[in-house]
């Protein structure tokens, strides 16, 4: 989730008079109206030529387009001469000396400006003030809000009368739709430019309002709304800014630069063009250009806190998080009352576990921006988070729900520590302990965690040594791992850390899914028939544009052609040039190196080199499914004889001619044997083969089928009941242990596995799983706890034992199984020892 | 079997005494207050309902045979449908049929003895005037008050696991009444569960919380209220039924099943010296506070070793050679 680009909202966005009609559309007749057409095209030069020759008329406007290009001292001399004389649009005058106040970083000049302009349309009580005057009081309100949220309440109910007085109006639109956005109100933003575009197709600032909400939305027209924004106004400086920052969002930072450099061209003073360079620079680690941005910056700015602060807003979305703080804090150093700098600060510090610096800051922030959607919901996750247990497992730190805390941490304490050994020995790297993870039993919260708000699709997430993930509890039981997902995003606190922070989204991804499957079998990301589809048909994004799918996807299914296209990448530098590889790119990268400076040191190679390798590497790999498969055109579910394979089969199944779907089926598995889903050729042959009494075949098939599918709960559970009727303890044992992994709750499951555990002589497993059928809270809880208290006594562990039974006879002293269970303990206490 | 000769109901406490014996088929006494279940199953609407109501009615229905000692006689179980099992069921629900069972059940029981309803189905309407469905007119919670008022003296546990029936324990709650309903008013009209999980807390152990050999009804309510709980969390729904009952006092002390009376006296011996180190463990359980962990523990491991061994005894004397 992506959080909007706030200082576009603010003064810098210059509106100008309008008329009947957007900007740069019809004939204009009036010396004003042509100056807003050229303005509104980006032909400033001319439209301040224009606007001199206009005499004090149009002084306004000559301001305004001043300060479009950045000429702000004698912008100000025309907007002061203007108001002083009350002169044509004076008001929208005085608004813009407030922003323009506000935008230098003097809050006390833009509270003045901005409180006389809101006082005399207070006193008036809108009386004689035209539409463009209100949206001038409304932008006023807007500058106020920063310290009062009245004024924000007060900004929309003023914008609002604007639209009224003048529906044809675009600015109270505009500057609505920035404000629902900036509050991250995004749906209210949306349907408000939407409102606009309607009224005025071709307005580059309407355009751009909407290409703000695409990006806030992740989603990847963003690029195409901020490129109609500029063809139609090339000089529109926010429009460059954010084009810049999604090109700094998919890691392309040598276009997000040159963004940059063409809206200083048209406006030196753009603070969020300089932010922008500045971003880039220190994300490339590029000392010297952030230091020329910074100087670029404070040169133009007294107090430039909109400098650090977007820096640190945007490095953050690139998982820089500890820099984030630092520079989050220069800029509240800078201005300790912005409620942006405050944001950004507490954000980053919970994201690395700083928690109660991080509430304080926030809680600030929230105070003076009460509206702010993500700081409020991250607030009512604190207080949520509160309540939450913590417990302490060697390295880590597992925060969950009080009620199923210690289920989940009787699993993931082993799984973890496991997980930070192994991956320690495959990178050669240690992250600082301890590492803590968050596990939520609501996805709305996890989501909050991560991005603010709800509605996030992802399962978890790491910020380096803090983790945050869905409990498995958020979701169905059978829809994810939790086991996988924890120890992919553990991956990731190893990646980033020996990194610096600075390995590209992709390759992050790709190595915590490879590690995914190397930690167990069935676990993590694998190929499907639509990745072959779109494989295929070319419609895969190359290694060095990999990023894109993961911030800004063409199609929905693209996300996780990506998690899986990065994984493969990773699999085969590591089989062609060994792990070291992958850990020297790494480094390459915590040393500064580019992308191509990473290839061509580690590997030999460039992108282009590594695209072709990998390319012939990949389609070789799947080779025998690719020949089955049709090339996806982007449209509609694949198609070819692997897909008629597995339809026919199907048919025939549901017809009850199982001999020739045995047939159909075995060949579709045999030719693509990892397909998992519902219509699964192993699946369906498990169910066949045990609808014709044959388990030992069903047993056979599932095996297959549940080490390529993790989430394959209810096939994991046929299996375990098969081969535990075939004898196959060690087998169904597996399975039920896999089925921990995909959901932990099922009391019934914790209670055979420990059966089992005892059958097979296995007491550390019968033990854990009595120990997980109390975490699991049963109804029958002393004759759980008796069961816990037997095995004990089975592997030899006495005196937990007794301390076991005697705890349930304080409570049930009747309870006649435990009272014998207390007299076997007592004859088999050793002469003389007391306990 | 029934319980224990005693005035009043069978208290709890009693059945504690009596728990060990009950465990073999030790002789049993006379005069035991009986045990009398009506079970009515209402209008089911759907297939799986219907199905879902007689699975709670038939658990009860044979755990009433097997193991409370009810007499075919003292069980009715009235259903919409009586063809679904005639076996067990005994004519079809009707308001009428109804009237008549509790009218039967005024003729047949005597002041002690207790008396079970079970009522099934969807329920509608509020206050006194909440009803059940059945297959014709549908009885309120009014005309239940009339038909239990002719029962006075007997213990009476009736439960309304209908939908929509938490109006029934303000209408019907009084003195040797017990009235669990399976919502806490007329407005949780969504499909109910706890049916279900009532009837299988009724019929296991596994609400027998303090592994006593008892299932009380407030165990079963219990049981049955958390259950529902952990179903509706289970499938991440919100929960809209909130079961409630009326006297938990009372609650405590009304459980099914039956103990019997030893008329062994080594068995009888056994009992009293257990009774006495029961009461050596309650008071040493309240004193928990005042003494330091470790003598606390060691006096509680010899309490409990002391009573099974006596447990054990009594299992030994209950299948060894008759003195």
């Amino acid at each position: 989730m992506s959080p909007p680009v706030r200082l576009a909202a603010l003064g810098l966005v210059l509106c100008f008079a309008e008329g009947n009609g957007p900007a740069g559309q019809g004939v204009p007749q009036s010396p004003a109206e042509r100056v807003r057409a050229l303005a509104g095209a980006g032909r400033l030069a001319e439209a301040e030529r224009l606007a001199r020759e206009g005499g004090p008329s149009l002084t306004v406007a000559l301001g305004e387009v001043l300060l479009l290009r950045g000429n702000r001292a004698p912008a100000e001399s025309a907007l002061s001469l203007a108001v002083r004389n009350l002169l044509p649009r004076y008001r929208s005058g005085h608004a813009a000396l407030a922003e323009l106040a506000a935008g230098q970083g003097d809050r006390d000049l833009a509270r003045v400006r901005a409180g006389a302009l809101a006082s005399a349309y207070d006193r008036s009580t809108g009386e004689g003030w035209t539409a463009e005057d209100q949206t001038a009081a409304g932008r006023a309100y807007v500058i106020l809000g920063a310290d009062d949220p009245e004024a924000v309440r007060a900004a929309l109910r003023v914008f609002d009368a604007a639209i009224a007085a003048d529906s044809t109006l675009l600015e109270p639109r505009i500057r609505l739709g920035n404000l629902f956005l900036d509050r991250y109100e995004a749906p209210d933003a949306r349907e408000t430019f939407e409102r606009a575009l309607e009224r005025a197709p071709g307005d580059p600032r309407v355009r751009l309002g909407l290409a703000r909400v695409l990006a806030f939305e992740e989603r990847s027209e963003a690029f195409d709304a901020v490129r109609q924004s500029l063809a139609a106004n090339p000089a529109l400086v926010p429009a460059q800014v954010l084009l810049g920052k999604l090109h700094l969002d998919a890691e392309s930072y040598d276009s997000a630069v040159a963004a940059g450099a063409r809206a200083l061209a048209v406006d030196s003073t753009a603070l969020a063009a300089w932010a922008l360079l500045g971003a880039a620079a220190w994300l490339r680690g590029d000392s010297a250009s952030f230091r020329a941005a910074r100087e670029g910056a404070y040169r133009k700015h007294p107090k430039p806190v909109e400098f650090p602060g977007a820096i640190a807003e945007w490095i953050a979305r690139h998982r820089r998080y500890q820099e984030a703080v630092r520079l989050a804090e220069e800029a509240v150093a800078l201005d300790p009352e912005s409620p942006q700098a405050l944001g950004v600060l507490g954000i980053n510090e919970l994201r690395t576990g700083v928690m109660d610096s991080g509430r304080a800051h926030l809680e600030r922030a929230f105070a003076r921006d009460p509206f702010h959607v993500w700081y409020k919901n991250t607030l009512d996750l604190l207080d949520q988070l509160a309540r939450f247990r913590t417990i302490t497992a060697g390295r880590f730190r597992i925060v969950a729900p009080p009620r199923e805390a210690e289920l989940l941490a009787l699993y993931l304490g082993p799984l973890l520590e496991e997980a930070y050994d192994t991956l320690a020995a495959r990178y050669e790297y240690r992250p600082p302990t301890p590492v803590r993870i968050e596990l939520y039993d609501q996805h709305a919260d996890f989501s909050v965690r991560t991005a603010g708000l709800t509605g996030l699709g992802a399962l978890g997430v790491s910020f380096g040594t803090v983790l945050a993930m869905d409990a498995p509890s958020a979701r169905d039981p059978g829809s994810f791992n939790w086991g996988s997902t924890a120890w992919h995003e553990l991956a990731h606190t190893f990646t980033l850390g020996l990194s610096g922070h600075r390995v590209p989204r992709w390759l992050s991804e790709g190595l915590s899914v490879l590690e995914e499957r190397r930690a167990r079998p069935g676990w993590g990301d694998g190929p499907t028939v639509g990745f072959l589809a779109a494989l295929k048909g070319d419609r895969l994004l190359p290694v060095g544009r990999l990023n894109e799918g993961f911030v800004r996807p063409r199609y929905p299914a693209e996300i996780q052609f990506s998690y899986y296209s990065a994984s493969l990448i990773c699999e085969m530098i590591e089989q062609q040039w060994g792990r070291p590889a992958l850990v020297a790119m790494l480094r390459g990268y915590r040393d500064g190196l580019a992308t191509p400076d990473v290839f061509r040191s580690v590997l030999g190679l460039d992108p282009a080199g590594l695209e072709t390798r990998f390319s012939a590497w990949v389609r070789k790999r799947f080779a025998e499914p690719l020949g089955s498969l049709s090339p996806w055109d982007g449209k509609g579910p694949p198609q070819g004889e692997l897909v008629d394979l597995i339809r026919e089969g199907q048919t025939l199944l549901a017809a009850g001619r199982q001999e020739e779907a045995r047939t159909q089926l075995e060949r579709a598995a045999a030719i693509f044997p990892d397909h998992a889903g519902d219509d699964a050729p192993l699946l369906l042959l498990a169910r066949l083969h045990a609808d014709r009494g044959d388990p030992r075949a069903a047993a056979e098939a599932l095996g297959r089928y549940t080490g390529i599918d993790e989430s394959a709960l209810e096939a994991n559970r046929m299996e375990a009941e098969l081969r535990e009727r075939l004898g196959d303890l060690a087998g169904s044992r597996r399975a039920l242990e896999r089925m921990i992994w995909i959901s932990p709750y099922d009391l019934a499951n914790h209670e055979r596995l420990a059966g089992i555990g005892e059958r097979l002589g296995d007491h550390r497993l019968a033990v854990r799983e009595r120990r997980a059928a109390i975490a699991a809270a049963p109804a029958d809880l002393l004759e759980a706890r008796y069961q816990l208290a037997r095995t004990l006594a089975l592997a030899g562990e006495l005196a937990a034992a007794r301390r076991e039974v005697l705890a349930v006879l304080e409570t049930a002293p009747g309870f006649e199984k435990a009272q014998m269970l207390l007299l076997d303990l007592a004859r088999r206490r050793p002469e003389g020892r007391e306990r | 079997m029934g319980l224990p000769t005693a005035p009043g109901v069978g208290v709890k406490r009693r059945l504690t005494v009596f728990a060990a014996v009950a465990l073999s088929s030790p002789p049993v006494s006379a005069q035991a207050p009986a045990t009398h279940v009506l079970i009515v199953s209402g209008l089911s609407g759907e297939p799986r309902f219907a199905a879902a109501f007689h699975d709670a009615a038939i658990a009860v229905c044979d755990a009433a045979k097997a193991r409370w000692g009810v007499a075919d006689s003292n069980l009715v179980y009235l259903s919409e449908d009586p063809a679904r099992d005639p076996a067990r069921i005994k004519g079809r629900t009707t308001r009428d049929a109804v009237a008549a069972a509790f009218a039967r059940l005024a003729r047949r029981t005597a002041p002690g003895d207790i008396v079970f309803a079970l009522l099934l189905g969807h329920g509608s309407g509020q206050g006194s005037d909440s009803r059940l469905n059945l297959p014709g007119p549908d009885p309120s919670a009014a005309d239940f008050d009339a038909w239990l008022g002719p029962l006075a003296g007997r213990t009476v546990v009736l439960v309304n696991a209908a939908t929509a029936s938490g109006d029934f324990v303000a209408a019907l709650g009084g003195p040797g009444r017990v009235i669990v309903t399976a919502t806490k008013s007329a407005f949780e009209r969504n499909e109910s569960v706890f049916a279900g999980h009532f009837a299988r807390g009724l019929t296991s152990a596994a609400a027998d919380a303090d592994k006593d050999d008892r299932v009380t009804v407030l165990e079963a309510f219990q049981y049955a209220r958390g259950e529902v709980a952990r179903q509706y969390e289970s499938r991440r729904l919100l929960q809209t039924e909130h079961a409630q009952l009326s006297d938990s006092a009372l609650a405590r002390t009304v459980a099914f099943g039956t103990a019997a009376l030893p008329t062994d006296p080594r068995i009888a011996a056994l009992l009293a010296e257990r009774r006495v180190l029961e009461a050596e463990l309650d008071a040493l359980r309240r004193r928990k506070g005042t003494l330091d962990s470790l003598s606390y523990e060691r006096e509680l491991e010899r309490l409990l070793l002391e009573i099974a061994s006596r447990t054990a005894a009594i299992r030994a004397a209950q299948t060894g050679p008759k003195p």
